[in-house]
């Protein structure tokens, strides 16, 4: 028992890493049932008419992408084929190379234009008093754009807005923790009553389920909500994401055997503990 | 080890900035070079990871700070000075916070403003001087203002409403309803909708009486507040299963991403065989060099701090 004990932690790391390499090559994972939160994002988005204007928010650095852009990408992807009109703005300083990313890659499969389908807003510093000031006068926070400081007045997209969030018919934010969702609920879902959409990382999730669905509409919690809702957005675009979609499916099935793994260590620890206090 | 779902990279050049291509050949070493580095401190610490961590801390800071200058500093003074004179000159109206104001007014508030972000830096000469109060007492003031508004709302107003909710649903499904629709699920059922709003009744209330210190614990009080730990302790382990999650999908995307450079593309050996491809590709032949290192290291009794 006293080896079990002071069993030398490096070979569950190395143990974990074969299953989750394992898995990883041979793995393929299947369709997920798509949760309830899931869904009203999804038909949240759905319900809006053509050339509504949506706010995304990229809440969200290097750290947090693992989880994030997946859901990212397929929010782009569902809006464009929607045709909604995407303000896009950051409130987290390493956010905006993945704006430029994802849709220097994404709005010419649909042919939206800059300026006119979306606009790039890019990083506000401030927190929660930059969310604050987006809701109050979008125009005075984001005098210039992002992408080639075009001014405000200059974007026919942000001319439809104004100056204020009554312009903006949704608001969804990719959010990996402060700021994010939190502070979005309270600094403008509340004042303004701009529906809110949020994917989140693993770690906020359990703080959602009580805003919802009062404050939050719908929600994508971690990798597993965003693999959800790729299988949704897959469909509606006719495979617009299908490699993304397979790829995160198969994450998935990897997770369950690297979870499996984790219950079994979390089984044999307490009972190494209780027999190991029972001979004490 | 190709990763069927990952879509193969024919030609990668050298190395490009355009995030929208395929990965670069340079960029793909790196990638692997520095994960695996970072990695290498589950064996125990080593100059690999002290090479990673350093890097990392030092280009995460460049690119904060140059961030937060364009952003805090260029933008606002700057720019924002500069425009307000042009409007002013051009007799247009100019907007501070969505409302119209003078213009000399408004370059006014800035240069204020500015002056004492100034004063917070007046602590580096007198560190207990007046000057950094009166920015720190604007700035407190205006933060409580902004959070009790907003964060009254919607974290103490709206949350009690929604937790004084109806135990019935009507868009749920009763027990007839249930049974003979195909592919049913139990949180589409009207009863186990009630029972879980029943179970969060009870925890709701049993976790708020654990706070309650005013009166004496008696045994019912004591019952309840028991009831209300085990209610938190749920709550926690639920919040540990989605941390868990996260960490777990950070790692997957990881070794995904590893997985994706073994690609020929980016093996030194082309596309020439498949065992020296692979051999040969970023993180095989990382992973082993480093794997090596270490291990030499260890048998010499030199390979850094010990895990």
């Amino acid at each position: 028992m006293a080896s079990l004990r002071d069993f030398d932690r490096r070979w569950i790391f190395l143990i974990m890493a074969v299953i989750v390499v394992g898995l990883n090559v041979t793995g393929g994972g299947g369709r997920l049932p798509v949760s309830e939160y899931v869904h009203n994002y999804y038909d949240t988005i759905e319900a809006l008419p053509e050339g509504s204007i949506v706010m995304l928010s990229a809440d969200f650095d290097p750290a947090s992408a693992a989880e994030l852009l997946p859901a990212y990408t397929a929010t782009i992807h569902h809006l464009f084929t929607k045709k909604l009109n995407i303000v896009n703005v950051a409130t987290w300083p390493a956010a905006p190379p993945y704006t430029v990313s994802e849709f220097g890659r994404i709005a010419p499969q649909y042919g939206a234009e800059y300026g006119e389908s979306w606009v790039a807003l890019g990083f506000l510093p401030g927190d929660d008093v930059a969310m604050g000031n987006i809701g109050q006068s979008l125009a005075s926070a984001y005098p210039k754009d992002d992408v080639d400081e075009t001014p405000y007045g200059d974007l026919p997209l942000l001319e439809r807005v104004g100056d204020n969030m009554d312009g903006i018919d949704l608001l969804i934010t990719m959010s990996a923790g402060y700021p994010g969702i939190l502070e979005w609920i309270a600094q403008v879902g509340g004042r303004y009553e701009v529906p809110i959409l949020a994917a989140t990382t693993a770690v906020q999730t359990p703080d959602l389920f009580a805003f919802y669905p009062s404050q939050c509409a719908g929600f994508l919690g971690a990798a597993t909500g965003a693999t959800q809702y790729l299988q949704l957005v897959d469909e509606a675009t006719g495979g617009a994401v299908e490699k993304e979609r397979l790829v995160n499916q198969k994450r998935m099935a990897v997770q369950s055997g690297a979870h499996l793994f984790i219950i079994l260590l979390i089984i044999v620890g307490n009972l190494i503990y209780f027999i190991g206090r029972r001979g004490a | 080890m190709f990763l069927a779902l990952q879509e193969a990279v024919t030609e990668a050049p050298f190395f490009t900035l355009d995030t929208s291509q395929p990965g670069d050949v340079l960029g793909a070493w790196l990638v692997c070079f520095l994960t695996l580095a970072v990695f290498s401190f589950l064996y125990k610490d080593n100059p690999f990871y002290k090479f990673a961590e350093h890097l990392f801390v030092g280009l995460g800071t460049a690119w904060f700070t140059m961030k937060y200058y364009e952003e805090g500093i260029v933008q606002p003074i700057h720019e924002y000075i500069t425009s307000a004179r042009a409007a002013g000159a051009a007799g247009e109206v100019f907007e501070l916070g969505g409302y119209p104001l003078d213009t000399a007014w408004a370059i006014g508030f800035r240069v204020v403003a500015g002056i004492f972000a100034l004063f917070l830096l007046s602590r580096l000469i007198a560190p207990n001087g007046w000057a950094p109060r009166w920015p720190l007492a604007i700035m407190v003031g205006v933060y409580a203002a902004l959070k009790m508004t907003g964060e009254t709302q919607s974290k103490l107003v709206l949350l009690l409403a929604n937790a004084v909710a109806p135990v019935t649903d009507p868009n749920k499904l009763a027990w007839g309803e249930l049974t003979q629709n195909p592919g049913w699920r139990i949180e589409n059922w009207d009863m186990f909708f009630s029972f879980s709003m029943g179970i969060f009744f009870v925890g709701l209330i049993c976790a708020l009486l654990h706070f309650v210190f005013t009166f004496k614990r008696t045994r019912v009080l004591a019952g309840v507040s028991k009831v209300g730990v085990v209610t938190l302790m749920i709550t926690f382990g639920s919040m540990f299963g989605f941390t868990v999650l996260g960490r777990i999908a950070l790692l997957i995307e990881r070794i995904d991403s590893l997985d994706g450079y073994t690609d020929p593309a980016y093996s030194l050996a082309g596309d020439s065989g498949g065992f020296l491809t692979m051999a040969f590709s970023p993180p095989i032949l990382l992973g082993a060099v480093i794997a090596l290192t270490l291990g030499v290291g260890a048998l010499r009794g030199r390979g850094g701090d010990s895990a």
